[in-house]
């Protein structure tokens, strides 16, 4: 018996990762010790990130209709296989709950000063909830609408956006030094564009294995959006890119057409939450999905209720407030996920091939 | 808001207990009660004011430790 009976198709495998990498750098991208050098940055990132790809895609391939939890067991053995199954779960979950944190805090500071941060986290992780206990094939089907409604909204709002910009203030071109620039790259290519190694969860569901490779368009297509929007808010804002805690934010903010298109803003938080929506779901979904495996249930659905009381517990204890979440994604985060995002693969990758495993059909 | 915490957990149970019980799949019940037991724990203590450490402060414990920077 099958605990996902739901399948995707590779164009939904498309905007499923391209929701899941705009979860939350749609709201901010810690490329800001770049300066002026921001959106470039992004793309030099989503070529590192494309290194990780390529990485746990042939893993995928090698290993078909296999989650990462499966296969594990058969590389590692079964005793060192869970310890590390164990590790990438913790990893999912923590991903989910820093996630939970950073968007909650965002609506707290912008929109609903007065709500305590718990009330609104529990509204959040009730919908994910119901969208985790749907299944695979729902989450795929959300992000489709969504990330097409995200797209057309970065497209509109660079447009109308473009009265206020002023491109000098891209200039000067490679004004930083290449140790910065490497470092910020290094951050974008894990914060929004590594986390995608949840996907070696979701390439077991997918309709025909050779597709697992369109990651790759999916990753270069978000940091085309993405660098897009980090080198609208610098020229939109200039030199007060670097210091705002949420850049996009102030950047719409600044929207005014005619004196009557204005303060936008609230209608594109619209936008921000579905795709949090998207990527706290996906993070849920295969944390989810992985305790079930790892412990071989026969369904995970009773899993779900208290895994998001743990994921609102987790997000409450994480940080005291947002610039202790900000120090750390930008300090911490780049080196913490090293080891799921590219240290675990490549030597499960390297062990695979060199025992040979799994041994061919005859 | 304590007796809020109470019905919330015990909601949980009422809607998951049913069929776990019914369908006699223990493993199944002895992972769903153990994270049940944990979000408990965790979300008891934080809503009594007990400051549970982060694991944020483990991790970054840990990379300095490995990475004296």
């Amino acid at each position: 018996m099958k605990l996902e009976s739901g399948k995707i198709s590779g164009s939904q495998l498309i905007f499923l990762a391209m929701g899941f990498i705009f979860g939350t750098s749609d709201i901010v991208i810690p490329v800001q010790a770049a300066r002026q050098m921001g959106w470039l940055t992004v793309l030099s990132g989503a070529l590192e990130a494309l290194v990780f790809a390529a990485i746990f895609t042939a893993l995928a391939m090698r290993f078909r209709g296999k989650t990462l939890i499966e296969f594990n067991d058969m590389i590692y053995g079964a005793l060192f296989g869970k310890i590390i199954s164990l590790l990438y779960i913790w990893y999912f979950l923590h991903l989910a709950s820093l996630n939970m944190k950073f968007i909650n805090d965002f609506f707290m500071a912008i929109i609903y000063p007065e709500t305590p941060l718990v009330v609104l986290m529990i509204f959040l992780t009730l919908i994910c909830a119901s969208a985790v206990r749907n299944g695979l094939e729902v989450i795929a089907r959300c992000s489709v609408l969504l990330t097409i409604f995200t797209i057309f909204f970065y497209i509109a709002d660079t447009l109308m956006l473009l009265k206020e910009s002023d491109v000098s203030n891209l200039l000067p071109f490679m004004g930083i030094s290449w140790r910065a620039f490497l470092l910020s790259s290094h951050r974008a290519a894990t914060l929004p564009f590594g986390e995608t190694v949840v996907f070696i969860m979701i390439f077991a569901f997918l309709n025909k294995h050779t597709e697992a490779k369109k990651i790759n368009l999916a990753i270069i297509l978000a940091a085309i959006a993405v660098s897009m929007v980090t080198a609208r808010n610098t020229a939109v804002l200039g030199n007060l890119t670097y210091i705002v805690t949420y850049p996009s934010f102030m950047a719409l903010r600044q929207i005014n057409i005619g004196e009557i298109l204005n303060r936008m803003e609230l209608t594109v938080t619209i936008m921000f939450l579905s795709m949090a929506f998207v990527k706290i779901s996906l993070l849920y979904y295969t944390t989810a999905l992985g305790i079930a495996q790892l412990f071989h249930l026969r369904s995970y659905l009773p899993l779900v209720l208290p895994l998001g009381a743990i994921i609102i517990a987790l997000g409450m204890i994480n940080f005291d407030n947002t610039i202790q979440d900000i120090y750390f994604s930008a300090n911490f985060y780049p080196i913490y996920c090293l080891p799921f995002q590219i240290g675990f693969p490549l030597l499960s990758l390297i062990i695979a091939v060199i025992r040979g495993i799994p041994k061919k059909e005859p | 808001m304590l007796i809020l915490l109470f019905l919330a957990f015990l909601l949980m149970l009422w809607l998951e207990l049913p069929t776990l019980l019914r369908k006699k799949q223990w493993r199944r019940l002895a992972v769903f009660l153990v994270l049940w037991l944990l979000g408990f724990v965790m979300s008891f203590l934080l809503s009594i004011g007990v400051k549970l450490p982060s694991p944020v402060k483990g991790i970054e414990y840990v990379i300095k430790f490995f990475l004296p920077l």
